[in-house]
């Protein structure tokens, strides 16, 4: 099996309060059971973050209904970026 | 038992920090060890060493314990009841100088991951920046 | 007879801290948060009731077992600081001080002590502004050791009256702290007291 190296995608947060404490619990969490860099980045901010940092996720304040790029570095890159995604479209349920 | 750093909650309140301990459990899961404590030896406000120290002993592994606490008292009772431990254990526990309850979720949420004590430690007080 | 004075030593400490816990607590109302007092009886009426216990121990292990009852009773941030200055003295004196610099060895040990656990010094608006004038008053002194440790001890808690508050509860008030006694100050003053009244009628 090759190495993933990068992936990116991006999925629309669609909860009533945005990307709150627990999604952004959830996804912190998710984010650092992958061995990839992963960033994060909403689509009015102009900065990604890191992922797996709970303080720099939660900080972000996306809103409902904003669209959440999300890019990886690693050999599980793909993989941890098809997750997130889902995590999200599953609306952080999960 | 899991192999992450555990949390220890102190608050003069045994209801802020069972609350405290809630929020981490049901936000974070169930990766990591939580104890809580709070109130004094007579169910008044305080913070009790007694009871730190057996909160500490009840979630103690060698790959930390991260301390929340919220005001003074919580803190230099705390520091008294680590220094009481036996030998070795200071070594392993760290009080944070962040918010009890959001100090304690990031704490949570990084030691989740399996992260060091220093990690978790500085999760936490980013908190406070 | 050292078992004899450790007795009355804490009877009147806990004697005088017990009957003025109301005051302290008043005290603390003002710049803290009011429980000090309580607090103080908590730990001190513990002592109280295991002091056969605590008196049948050479005079250091008895000053630090009731060091340690401070610290698991007292539920502040008392117990700790007033717990560590007798559990320090407890390692700088094995017996009864039977002159002023053994008394000053088991003063400044606790000190050192106080300021280590409470991050603090002297000029804080702490218990420290009464204990570190009462040692210097003692080491100034030629004699009548009693009355001088009483006056430094009364003049130091009054200047904490001015004093701004930077270390514990007090702090958080900032300048509204000025006007106030210390409680903790309080405190120590009281127990001076007590093992004074206790020395003079030895």
């Amino acid at each position: 099996m090759s190495p993933e190296t990068s992936a990116s995608s991006s999925a629309v947060i669609n909860d009533p309060i945005g990307l709150h404490a627990r999604p952004a619990v959830k996804l912190t969490k998710l984010a650092k059971s992958f061995s990839s860099d992963i960033e994060i980045r909403p689509e009015t901010a102009e900065k990604w973050a890191n992922a797996k940092s709970p303080n720099a996720v939660m900080k972000l304040r996306a809103a409902n209904g904003e669209t959440l790029h999300i890019r990886a570095n690693g050999d599980d890159a793909q993989t941890s970026v098809r997750a997130l995604v889902d995590l999200i479209n599953k609306n952080f349920d999960g | 038992m899991t192999d992450n750093v555990s949390l220890v909650i102190v608050s003069h309140s045994g209801d802020v920090a069972r609350g405290a301990a809630d929020m981490v459990r049901e936000m974070v899961g169930e990766e990591i060890n939580v104890a809580h404590c709070g109130g004094n030896a007579d169910g008044g406000l305080g913070t009790d060493v007694a009871a730190i120290m057996a909160a500490i002993k009840s979630v103690y592994t060698q790959k930390g314990v991260a301390i929340l606490v919220d005001l003074g008292g919580a803190e230099t009772n705390s520091e008294m009841a680590i220094e009481m431990l036996p030998d070795g254990f200071a070594d392993h526990i760290v009080i944070c100088n962040a918010p009890i309850v959001e100090g304690a979720v990031m704490a949570g949420t990084e030691a989740a991951g399996g992260s060091s004590l220093t990690a978790v430690q500085e999760t936490a007080e980013e908190t406070s920046l | 007879m050292t078992q004899e004075f450790i007795k009355k030593i804490i009877e009147a400490s806990a004697a005088t801290i017990a009957e003025h816990a109301e005051e302290l607590t008043d005290l603390d109302r003002a710049i803290g948060d009011g429980d000090h007092g309580i607090n103080m009886k908590r730990g001190f009426t513990e002592i109280l009731n295991i002091s056969d216990d605590i008196s049948a121990l050479p005079f250091g292990k008895a000053l630090a077992k009731a060091g340690m009852t401070l610290v698991m009773k007292i539920g502040g941030a008392s117990g700790p600081l007033f717990g560590s200055f007798l559990m320090a003295a407890a390692k700088a004196v094995d017996d009864v001080p039977s002159n002023r610099d053994e008394m000053l060895k088991l003063l400044d040990g606790g000190i050192e002590a106080v300021k280590m656990r409470g991050k603090s010094d002297v000029g804080a608006k702490t218990m420290l502004d009464v204990l570190a004038p009462v040692s210097d008053a003692l080491r100034a002194a030629d004699a009548d050791l009693i009355n001088v440790a009483r006056k430094a001890a009364a003049e130091a808690l009054e200047n904490t009256r001015d004093m701004l508050a930077t270390k514990g509860r007090a702090s958080f008030l900032g300048e509204r702290s000025i006007g106030h006694i210390d409680p903790g100050a309080r405190s120590v003053v009281l127990l001076i007291n007590a093992v004074c009244d206790v020395l003079e009628t030895a």
